[in-house]
């Protein structure tokens, strides 16, 4: 049984909204390539809490305004234009190497509970059933960013595996989230910390591969109206729902 | 020394088996009119190099010409997800993936640009990508005695790079982001430049704190205004996603002859007009 509430908010909104929360002023943040969900939450960020918040990516913009986002892109000159200094993407890497990288949000395509990353491929490395996008950034930022937020918009048992086809990389994963859920990583493990108010515990139970601990589990809130508002303001495209 | 030259005279200086770098990002400033020349001319085996590609890549595999691609990512991004034609080949064994994170693409071109044999890279730890290709290993740091991995050093042959504006002597400008085309144009051996526009050597005189790539390492210029199209080019025109979605759906062999005929016109449009 839906409320009205829940009749209305896409899943995007949701993971946006929480997304911010994640986020502190001050911070240095990244989002590489098909990025526009965590895009749309650094921006919703940087006009509530963390107005500081240092937003970086590929083109190189420091802290760029954009005014028209791109639908098809998160790479593009959108985000370069309006910032206030040029910082390249290698800069943003070898930042990271210096440990001064604070959030990168990154990406997989498999991830198993001892929070190892699979962004190469399914089936057997030389020989493979599927050739995935490749390391991209994960393969050297999710060991040397301070904290790494990896969202996914597909929740199912392909993606939380018991053990991963490859591992293209481990490290300081502090999150995931999904449209079903948030995973937080802790004592080397991938603990369920919350869901969203869109499921149930059963179905996230069902669509994760490996077993969950499902006690201290909360709910994640809705957008506020003025959450929404902001977000609407940033993104009034919809670019955010691309990625589903 | 005047460097401008047509577009298949440029192209003829890449040989079969040349590693090429391509310049720009995903659906950016792409230099697809000399990937399309380099279709056209047959050109095959090629190693293709670049930090995050898209159509330019999934071009030159569908049209034949690559033996391997290294590459942190290669996809077309959200909308038209991933590169079809590339995925296939590599999955067929036509085409060999190198695959590497962005930042190991550009370590390498580093210590090709400065002349040693690898570059140690910090990040790059807790990976099977390690143990499962040859450009990565594992070495001793001489003077803590830690481990360290390090990537083989890559010096193209060739670079291909579309830029804003340039002048006959290969001085040029890229307005927007750079990426990684500077760090390119330090590695390879060679440079051609297509250029939007070509500007007079006093005007880039005007400008000589925007020139990236100073002349002296450039060997080809060629001036085709829409080089990047489909693909976007700063302040000057966005993505063709009718063109990029015909190329993606019509797989057959006429599907790629109509696309490198329909652009015929545009990539040597300069040439008949004569204009240098």
């Amino acid at each position: 049984m839906m409320t009205q509430e829940a009749k209305n908010v896409h899943p995007a909104d949701i993971m946006i909204v929480t997304i911010a929360k994640l986020l502190h002023d001050n911070e240095t943040v990244f989002h590489g390539v098909s990025s526009q969900l965590p895009m749309v939450a650094i921006l919703l960020a940087k006009k509530m809490h963390a107005k500081n918040l240092n937003y970086l990516n590929i083109p190189g913009g420091v802290d760029s305004n954009p005014r028209n986002l791109l639908s098809y892109s998160s790479a593009g000159e959108d985000i370069y234009n309006n910032g206030c200094a040029v910082f390249p993407l290698q800069e943003i890497f070898d930042l990271s190497m210096r440990g001064k990288l604070d959030v990168a949000f990154l990406s997989g395509v498999q991830f198993d509970k001892s929070g190892n990353v699979n962004a190469s491929v399914i089936g057997d490395y030389h020989n493979p059933k599927i050739r995935l996008p490749g390391g991209a950034g994960s393969a050297v930022l999710i060991p040397t960013v301070k904290r790494a937020l990896i969202w996914r918009t597909k929740h199912d048992a392909r993606t939380f595996v018991d053990r991963v086809d490859f591992i293209t990389t481990r490290g300081n994963v502090d999150r995931i989230i999904t449209p079903l859920a948030v995973f937080k990583y802790k004592d080397n493990e991938l603990k369920l910390e919350a869901i969203s108010p869109l499921t149930t515990i059963d179905e996230v139970v069902k669509n994760t591969g490996f077993t969950v601990n499902t006690q201290g589990v909360r709910v994640l809130d809705y957008p506020t109206k003025e959450e929404m508002l902001l977000i609407k303001k940033i993104d009034p495209k919809g670019v955010r729902y691309k990625e589903f | 020394m005047n460097k401008v030259v047509n577009i298949s005279d440029a192209i003829s200086i890449i040989k079969d088996g040349d590693t090429v770098a391509l310049g720009g990002n995903t659906l950016h400033r792409a230099p697809m009119a000399l990937a399309r020349e380099i279709v056209r001319q047959r050109k095959k085996k090629l190693n293709i190099i670049k930090t995050a590609g898209a159509h330019e890549v999934d071009l030159l595999v569908r049209g034949d010409c690559v033996e391997s691609v290294t590459a942190g990512f290669i996809s077309y991004e959200t909308e038209f997800g991933l590169a079809m034609y590339y995925r296939k080949a590599v999955e067929a064994g036509k085409v060999k993936a190198n695959e590497h994170a962005c930042y190991t693409v550009m370590c390498a071109l580093n210590a090709g640009k400065i002349n040693v044999p690898f570059m140690p890279v910090y990040g790059l730890k807790n990976s099977d990508l390690i143990n499962a290709n040859d450009y990565f290993r594992v070495i001793t740091d001489p003077f803590t005695g830690d481990s360290i991995t390090v990537v083989k050093a890559i010096k193209p042959d060739v670079a291909l790079i579309h830029v804003s504006e340039c002048d006959e002597h290969g001085n040029a400008i890229i307005d927007g982001p750079v990426y990684d085309d500077v760090l390119m144009s330090r590695a390879s051996n060679k440079i051609i430049i297509s250029t939007e526009k070509i500007i007079s050597p006093s005007q880039i005189r005007l400008k000589q704190d925007r020139v990236v790539i100073p002349g002296f390492l450039v060997h080809a210029v060629v001036n085709i205004p829409r080089g990047a199209a489909p693909c976007s080019q700063p302040g000057k025109y966005d993505i063709n996603k009718k063109v990029l979605s015909d190329f993606i759906n019509n797989k057959d062999n006429d599907g790629l002859m109509k696309y490198l005929s329909d652009y015929e016109y545009a990539d040597k449009k300069m040439e008949r007009k004569n204009v240098l």
